[in-house]
């Protein structure tokens, strides 16, 4: 049950790397780092505020960091190529840590879950916790994929990934709608980083894990698409905690590293055929 | 009263290249104009600096005589002038009718992309009646609707591109490249769409192109460019009938090979 719930997390976080790599083309490595800030500000707020509205502030306010960190990693003029953008993000991921270290510390942190009392149904013990962030994570998945297929800002992201240069013909700004993407994927990943932090308590340099995992999670469908990195979550969620409970939880993140190169291999020999 | 098009001796470099080297062009409401020239002419990089994807290194551009020179590519959009790029560019994931739609929301899109969808929501109905004036000049594309632009036909692409700018209710359409990879049939349909629309709805049109007898066939003048100069400039009959163009662009028998 705690890899469900990790891997809904990692889900959610890979979700917002595929938005941002459908957008813009760029591999966003700070993406772990939103999800920790989400797990550090929620730890910071919850204790002022009724939990729904701190989770609701925490992701507003990475949000706007995300959407910042899009503006800088794309460049004033929108015209950075990924692979710098890519090399931009690593940086400010590390940035990010640094100060997440010195103001919080480097403990672990975490908060209390939403409730203790566990269902036990069939003689499977669930936690409402790992269900909760299970469900979250499904209802952002639907609500995302709907609104890029539905709404015409989705539409406008989407046609940035397909052809940029004719987006900005169109009239679109490039650089607005990178720096929305990123914003959307930033509040994912602070939503599933506060989301787990009960589960899995949170510190400032867990997200190069995290960024791992959820990069391996997005690769299930090749950074495109959003079911795919869904299912990958999950299977890396639960494959990983099978090999903590049966052989040694040290090779957790090589598990994901494993699987991550698994599949960029497969995919890129079945490219070279099709 | 000032020319819908103006363009004043306009320099377009990349780093040491010098792609376009001083052209100017003028072009009325309502008119045809085509530019011709080989490959490497700097036929693109005009439309394209003319259009705000680059940025001229030197001379103007002015749409109805105010300066737009280096302006970003929406703006141009909304003073009137889309281009339709080369190769289609259609955005190929996505609907045709969304395709479509994003030519006029794009029209709306500025820095804000809250204000821009506001403007854009509240517009919906207006936008609704372009969708069916542009279904109704284009019906294939009404059949289209539905399927992703990227499973159309190149001529059904063009269609989707030229309906795209359309949608974003121009008074100059800008076409780079009509006929590349379309079968000689699909031109000529197209070529045929493209007078009627200027002659039905007054959008003028700017013809940028390889083949020479398309577009004197199509358009009214030419301004023939080589090397990023303008080499010749007139009306169609006269190009079409110019020893030189009939050599080196109209295949003046075995000497083609110059």
């Amino acid at each position: 049950m705690i890899g469900i719930s990790t891997g809904s997390a990692f889900a959610l976080v890979g979700i917002g790397m595929v938005l941002i790599h459908r957008t813009s083309g760029i591999v966003n490595f700070a993406q772990g780092t939103f999800a920790v800030l989400g797990g550090l500000f929620m730890v910071r707020l919850v204790d002022d505020l009724p939990s729904g509205l701190a989770g609701l502030v925490t992701v507003v306010i990475v949000a706007n960091i995300g959407a910042l960190m899009g503006l800088i990693a794309v460049g004033i003029r929108g015209r950075t190529t990924a692979l710098a953008s890519l090399i931009i993000t690593l940086g400010l991921a590390l940035v990010v840590s640094s100060l997440e270290l010195l103001k919080f510390g480097d403990r672990p942190h975490t908060y209390p879950a939403v409730s203790e009392h566990a269902w036990n149904v069939q003689g499977v013990v669930i936690q409402p916790q790992y269900a909760l962030v299970v469900g979250v994570t499904i209802a952002a998945s639907l609500l995302l994929a709907l609104a890029l297929r539905r709404t015409i800002v989705g539409h406008a992201l989407v046609a940035c990934a397909d052809s940029s240069r004719a987006a900005e013909l169109v009239g679109l700004n490039v650089r607005t709608l990178a720096m929305i993407a990123f914003a959307v994927s930033a509040g994912l990943a602070a939503l599933g980083g506060l989301l787990v932090t009960p589960v899995v308590p949170v510190n400032y340099d867990s997200d190069v894990a995290i960024a791992v995992n959820a990069f391996a999670a997005a690769a299930f469908g090749g950074l495109g698409s959003i079911g795919f990195a869904f299912v990958g979550g999950l299977v890396l969620g639960i494959s990983e905690q099978l090999v903590v409970g049966y052989i040694d939880p040290q090779y957790n993140l090589a598990i994901a590293l494993v699987i991550m190169l698994v599949l960029i291999g497969w995919r890129s020999r079945h490219e070279a055929v099709t | 009263m000032s020319a819908l098009l103006e363009v004043d001796e306009l320099v377009v470099t990349y780093g040491p290249a010098v792609a376009v080297d001083g052209v100017s062009l003028e072009l009325k409401e309502g008119e045809r104009v085509a530019l011709v020239g080989p490959n490497g002419a700097g036929k693109s990089s005009l439309l394209n600096a003319i259009c705000g994807l680059v940025k001229p290194a030197a001379g103007r551009v002015r749409v109805d005589g105010r300066d737009v020179t280096g302006v970003a590519a929406g703006r141009i959009v909304r003073r009137g002038l889309t281009q339709v790029p080369e190769g289609r560019q259609v955005f190929p994931s996505l609907p045709v009718e969304a395709n479509l739609l994003l030519g006029a929301y794009g029209r709306d899109f500025r820095r804000e992309p809250l204000l821009a969808t506001l403007r854009y929501l509240r517009r919906r109905s207006a936008i609704g009646e372009r969708l069916e004036r542009v279904y109704a000049l284009l019906p294939a594309l009404r059949e289209l609707r539905a399927r992703p632009a990227g499973q159309t036909s190149g001529g059904e692409q063009q269609m989707v591109a030229i309906g795209r700018a359309l949608m974003a209710e121009p008074r100059l359409l800008a076409i780079d490249e009509l006929s590349l990879g379309l079968a000689p049939l699909v031109v000529q349909n197209l070529s045929a769409f493209l007078r009627k629309l200027n002659e039905d709805e007054g959008v003028a049109l700017l013809l940028v192109e390889q083949n020479a007898l398309l577009a004197f066939e199509l358009c009214e003048r030419a301004y023939v460019l080589e090397a990023g100069r303008t080499v010749l400039s007139g009306t169609s009959a006269e190009l079409e009938n110019n020893e030189l163009v009939r050599r080196a662009y109209l295949g003046g028998g075995l000497e083609v090979e110059a």
